[in-house]
């Protein structure tokens, strides 16, 4: 008996201290509390350590491949801010969906897209919209952009280094107008007037550059959105399904429309043709 | 000077030429893909009469099962089999290349090849590679002395058994074996064992899976039994999946028609190699 | 990251009642970024003699040409056609010569026997190991994907249009699920007086 009490044993014949358990499981839900405050790895250092947990004993690359890969874009106006998405979720070169929605509707004065880690982008919206929420029943009127995205800022950058994996716009109307705010896991935070995130972003800017002005049109805003992304899922292996354009008005987001990329290709494809047989 | 109709032969053996790039590409990160497996049950026994080959028929790429129903018995000489379990190609060139051999070495001595010899040969050949050609074998035969079974490890030492298994499932077969084989099995007898071997193998080993295969040499003849039983056999499709003509969209059709002015048919009369 | 899996491909080829078809994806690119939409990958060796390379793309030029002059050449010595069997042999050879250094490719074949015009498809693994089965063979980074179709749609006895049909569908389903192969397809469907290629509308994305 001595050695088992040693050994921290007393209780193993009677289960009654069942407290480490219910430890482990107050630990790791600790976020169903408080929603910034994530379940940690079990083991000292993880910052420098986790890289191990990408291979197994023996050597194997673990499978750990979560969804990535995206083109968003979004770009200020005269006529407010435009955003425009693409739907594909990857998992390595499987193509999990193209459907997947990768604007979030915050509230009906903001919006948030979505790149990087899917599970990382839609659980930290999901703490910046109840956040937004409390703010607005705190202080009888809506956050500004700015405040919001620094919120998000600062939430995330508790965790800077630990493997979080996100790219984000944040797109409103406040008091000031129109915002639209750059915010990522590294610590990022930055307002502009035009951004494209994700890997099929270079291929989106090429387009997003070359047509974009000040004095667009809506109509015209819209198509230069949906061409820049359906360009992007064209070469982008990571990007592709239906392109999602919405428009941040001063009476708040209105959402514009989805097309299946096939029907957008062949499209543009037949206008193409067209204009060229044009004399 | 090579020309085109009289070209220089090439040299003889494997090709290194590829090696450097591929490590440099490997160096990058780029993982070098893995070749077929057998991953393997195979079996061999000494019977009454001469001796019974068993294998398995599955060969898997990684978790994939590539194929299912490939044949591991391999042909040596007329009076020898050969079941080979590892890297998929090796085993099958290999044998190849010793089966040629032991076929020159019958016409030049004009005898059946004793199994010795294609052990011998065998152990030689993979002892040279130090290991790096992946072949696990089995090798049985009958000759002049009797029957034989010998098991080949990749890296060239053999063992002279009256019963062998080789590959992921060995362990499973040799559990059979080891409680049923006994000296004198009459030809049922023996070709049971070895199908339950290797449906052991079949049903215990991730690795290993569809039919069983055997092959009974006694001395003077061969029964290659391929499919000699469906372990386990697959369930049949309940509907048809067929598509409606016109379902795919099609941008373009180009037919080229190929006319075939003549038919001949040049039998070739076989070499003779009776001796 | 596998170098297989570098370009991206989707290949399969299926045997029917004396035909057999081979279809390819038409992208050629470098991982995410999508080159060309117009990369051969599937090569006429002969009349009813089709020769798929998935695989790295540099070693699909090279194999390929590797494999024309080897086939010429026996052609011009032999005075008769190459059978696909053949060709599977003489394939599967020069790959295992390069045991220790392979070509990154998993060839596949699909043809008619020249004189008796028998199906035979088969594909073989980097180095040579050959598989000849009954009903079909795939390969590429979709691979995974083209199995489940091909296991669900393959039925024995199929003629020209319901190959084309089942063949065509395979292809698409599988690289729709697969981020680097797909942009066009190109399927070619082998009979006894005819070769019928079609392009295929496809998702561009």
């Amino acid at each position: 008996m001595a050695l088992a009490e040693i050994c921290g044993l007393q209780d193993f014949d009677t289960f009654s201290n069942e407290a480490p358990l219910q430890g482990d499981v107050f630990n790791y839900t600790k976020n169903f509390e408080n929603n910034m405050n994530l379940g940690l790895p079990p083991f000292p250092k993880f910052t420098e350590n986790l890289s191990h947990l990408s291979k197994d004993e023996s050597g194997r690359e673990l499978k750990i491949k979560f969804d990535h890969g995206t083109t968003t874009l979004g770009f200020q106006y005269q006529g407010g801010v435009v955003l425009a998405v693409d739907s594909r979720a990857t998992g390595g070169d499987f193509i999990g969906s193209q459907t997947m929605k990768k604007i979030v509707e915050i509230n009906d004065f903001l919006l948030g897209t979505l790149a990087g880690g899917a599970a990382d982008c839609v659980y930290w919206d999901r703490v910046l919209a109840k956040q937004c929420r409390m703010y607005e029943l705190r202080n009888r009127e809506r956050i500004s952009v700015a405040a919001a995205s620094k919120l998000m800022a600062n939430m995330v950058y508790n965790y800077k280094g630990m493997g979080l994996s996100m790219g984000m716009m944040i797109a409103g109307w406040d008091k000031r107008g129109p915002q639209l705010y750059y915010v990522d896991s590294e610590g990022t935070r930055t307002p502009g007037q035009v951004f494209s995130v994700g890997s099929g972003s270079i291929f989106a800017f090429g387009v997003l550059d070359a047509g974009y002005k000040w004095e667009l049109k809506d109509d015209e805003a819209y198509e230069l959105g949906r061409r820049a992304i359906y360009h992007a899922t064209h070469r982008d292996a990571y990007s592709g399904g239906i392109v999602r354009v919405y428009h941040m008005k001063s009476t708040g987001w209105v959402h514009i429309d989805n097309n299946d990329c096939m029907d957008l290709h062949y499209k543009y494809q037949q206008q193409k043709e067209d204009s060229l047989n044009e004399v | 000077m090579a020309m085109v109709l009289a070209p220089e032969i090439p040299e003889s053996g494997f090709s290194f030429e590829n090696c450097k790039r591929n490590a440099d590409l490997t160096k990058k990160g780029f993982a070098v893909p893995k070749a077929t497996k057998t991953g393997t049950t195979i079996v061999g026994i000494i019977y009454k009469d001469g001796v019974i080959l068993g294998a398995d028929t599955r060969a898997t790429e990684d978790t994939t099962v590539a194929d299912k129903n490939c044949m591991k018995i391999h042909y040596l000489a007329a009076n020898m089999y050969c079941c080979g379990a590892g890297t998929a190609a090796d085993t099958e060139k290999t044998n190849a290349m010793i089966a040629s051999q032991l076929e020159l070495h019958r016409l030049n001595t004009n005898r059946v090849v004793p199994v010795v010899t294609a052990n011998q040969m065998l152990r030689q050949y993979l002892f040279r590679y130090q290991g790096y050609i992946g072949a696990a074998l089995i090798l049985g035969g009958v000759d002049n002395t009797g029957p034989h079974i010998y098991s080949i490890f990749p890296h060239g030492s053999t063992d002279k058994l009256p019963y062998a298994t080789m590959g992921s499932g060995s362990l499973a077969a040799m559990a059979v074996f080891e409680s049923r084989w006994k000296p004198n099995l009459t030809e049922e007898e023996g070709k049971q064992v070895v199908r339950d071997a290797i449906a052991a193998g079949i049903f215990n080993d991730l690795g290993s899976g569809s039919n069983v295969d055997l092959c009974v040499i006694r001395k003077g003849s061969v029964d290659y039994l391929r499919t000699y039983d469906e372990a386990n056999k697959k369930g049949v499709r309940q509907a048809s999946y067929r598509y409606p003509k016109g379902t795919t969209a099609v941008l373009s059709t180009k037919v080229k028609n190929v006319v075939v002015e003549e038919v001949s048919v040049r039998h070739i009369e076989e070499m003779d190699t009776s001796s | 990251m596998s170098i297989l899996t570098y370009n991206g491909s989707a290949m399969v080829a299926m045997k029917g009642d004396e035909c057999v078809s081979i279809a390819t994806d038409k992208r050629f690119g470098i991982q995410a970024h999508t080159v060309s939409m117009d990369f051969p990958k599937v090569f006429e060796m002969g009349p009813h003699l089709y020769l798929g390379l998935p695989g790295l793309a540099t070693d699909i030029a090279t194999v390929y040409e590797k494999l024309r002059f080897r086939k010429n050449l026996f052609e011009l010595r032999e005075n008769r056609q190459m059978s696909p069997q053949i060709f599977g042999a003489m394939v599967s050879n020069m790959l295992y010569e390069k045991r220790f250094g392979p070509f990154f490719v998993e060839p596949m074949i699909a043809g008619l026997h020249p004189q008796t015009f028998k199906p035979y498809i088969c594909n073989m693994d980097l180095i040579g190991c050959r598989n000849e089965p009954v009903d079909f063979v795939t390969g590429g980074s979709a691979s995974a994907q083209l199995f489940g179709m091909c296991e669900s749609l393959w039925e024995p006895n199929m003629g020209p249009d319901d190959l084309f049909e089942t063949t065509s569908q395979a292809l698409v389903n599988a690289f729709d699920r697969d981020a680097i192969s797909g942009w066009g397809a190109t399927v070619y469907i082998i009979e006894k007086d005819k070769v019928t290629t079609r392009e295929l509308k496809t998702r561009m994305d």
